[in-house]
């Protein structure tokens, strides 16, 4: 093989260990804390606990290839031998599936928020439990048959394309979404605002502009972290159907697994974007860490 | 024969050397760098610097969208309301064009509309003691899920303009928010919700005016919980 100018960047194992092992923590935290606690079992809570259970799946299986990666390369394993080629045929499809399931999730708990805001006193007739459980059990079952179809039966080409336009409508899906409750609530304060005599102080606008930041924060930080993480990855896949043989290509597909840790990381930002900021759930936290010992904590 | 076995071994253990995870790759034909005419990460380098200025675009999108819309049209309805007795209906939806009608409008039509605030001197106090009675069991479990789930900006408006109308009980509890540290949050707005085996979602009629008395519930439940 020729020497090329564009070497592999490798990233150490730790990292993607490190990675993986606290974005399993977080996740499975999440989780365990929404199906414990009787209070957190409402639509919303669901969709986020069905969220951190694609990202457990996915860091899993995330931390679990590169194990045998390391493995393989200390030659405890023959590389393509049948038992692992199958077994990265497993690890393969749930990637898939853990992709897919947090993207529907994505989407489920936007339009979840949707209607909160937009439907809010027929929010518990349109979002019942039962619906919910219906919603989610179509989500895992959509993921669990597309990553066995993809993985066993479709062409490389093929996922590539699938994915990609999933990604995108996904994408411009919650964007739209989210943009258009943003826009709705400002709308909606300005009234009240207005309505309850505002616009006399020039300190009410300033912290109505303080505020306005604040929410343009958040959802900047919501699909920059979205975008940031998967783009690289997917403009990786296009790159390589697109022009395998092309140096530039070449020197995009080095940067692999800095790539991969991106992906990785965004399993462990999840939890602090959706689930860390309800105050609801960080109260069973610190009730379910530091008070499972003591019958005093209420 | 030998032969042929010998080097179809050889390049199996060729292909071995391949790294797995590269699996769809054929790293059997080398890339060829010569006559590079730009900088070889140039590929890399245009996808983080387009990433970059898509993601500051949108926080500006973001930003211009606040400044939307024209704060000279309430104004109109602002003299309006002034001259309107306290005890009305405020009905808040996403519609402009619906404010005008939404004042002259009964008390509880059962419009899906986003938000109902009942300002009251003589109602409120009544409905308070009738609906906590009520829910007494559900109180705590109430609380900390709407207070984990206001709309901080309309909080923060009405705390500001609280000094300087009498809507009782509600600004003097909505004060009370400030200690709610996460009110600096955008928190993607979830009020309604409310334990799930409640039934007060068939109940129209006391659910409108109940908003407002949960939140005075749960502020005073915040004010304590943050202690």
């Amino acid at each position: 093989m020729n020497q090329t100018d564009c070497p592999e960047v490798k990233v150490p194992f730790l990292v993607f260990f490190t990675v993986g092992i606290i974005s399993l923590a977080e996740n499975l935290l999440v989780v365990v804390a929404v199906i414990r606690s009787r209070n957190l079992h409402s639509p919303m809570y669901c969709f986020m606990c069905s969220l951190a259970a694609f990202n457990t799946i996915a860091s899993v299986t995330k931390t679990w290839e590169n194990l045998m990666i390391v493995l393989a390369d200390a030659g405890h394993l023959e590389k393509r031998g049948p038992s692992e080629t199958d077994l990265d045929d497993v690890m393969d499809s749930l990637l898939c599936m853990s992709f897919v399931g947090s993207k529907s999730s994505f989407l489920a708990i936007a339009v979840d928020r949707y209607i909160t805001i937009f439907h809010a006193l027929r929010y518990h007739n349109i979002m019942t439990m039962k619906r919910t459980g219906v919603i989610l059990g179509l989500i895992w079952t959509l993921c669990a048959v597309l990553a066995v179809l993809m993985v066993k039966f479709f062409d490389f080409k093929f996922i590539v394309i699938c994915f990609t336009v999933f990604f995108i409508i996904s994408l411009a899906t919650i964007c739209f979404l989210y943009i258009y409750m943003f826009m709705m609530a400002r709308i909606h304060a300005r009234n009240i605002a207005a309505l309850l005599g505002g616009g006399r102080d020039r300190s009410q606008h300033q912290r109505r502009w303080g505020s306005n930041m604040r929410g343009a924060l958040t959802l900047t930080i919501l699909f920059g972290a979205f975008v940031v993480c998967w783009a690289p990855f997917f403009v990786h896949l296009i790159i390589i159907v697109v022009c395998p043989m092309n140096p530039y290509c070449e020197c995009y597909r080095s940067l692999f697994e800095l790539h991969v840790v991106l992906m990785m990381s965004h399993a462990l930002i999840d939890p602090a974007i959706y689930a860390f900021r309800m105050a609801e759930l960080r109260h069973t936290f610190r009730k379910m860490l530091f008070c499972s010992g003591w019958k005093l904590c209420l | 024969m030998s032969d042929f076995h010998n080097r179809s071994q050889l390049v199996s253990t060729r292909r071995s050397d391949y790294v797995w995870q590269y699996e769809y790759y054929d790293d059997e034909e080398p890339v060829s760098f010569d006559g590079l005419k730009a900088h070889r990460y140039s590929i890399v380098i245009g996808f983080w610097v387009g990433l970059a200025v898509f993601v500051i675009f949108m926080f500006f999108v973001l930003t211009l969208l606040t400044k939307t819309g024209a704060p000279h049209q309430e104004n109109p309805d602002l003299a309006e309301k002034r001259h309107r007795p306290e005890g009305r209906l405020v009905d808040i939806n996403g519609h402009q064009e619906e404010n005008d009608k939404a004042f002259s409008r009964p008390l509880l039509d059962g419009s899906p509309s986003y938000f109902n605030f009942y300002i009251s001197e003589e109602d409120q106090a009544h409905k308070k003691r009738k609906l906590e009675d009520k829910r007494s069991s559900t109180k705590d479990k109430v609380g900390r899920h709407l207070c984990s789930s206001e709309i901080e900006e309309m909080h923060e408006d009405i705390e500001e303009s609280g000094g300087h109308q009498p809507l009782n009980g509600l600004i003097e509890e909505s004060k009370t928010d400030k200690e709610c540290a996460f009110l600096s949050h955008f928190n993607i707005p979830n009020f309604v919700n409310l334990d799930h085996s409640s039934t007060l979602g068939e109940d129209d009629l006391l659910y409108e005016p109940s908003i407002i008395l949960e939140r005075q519930s749960q502020a005073h439940n915040a004010h304590c919980d943050t202690h």
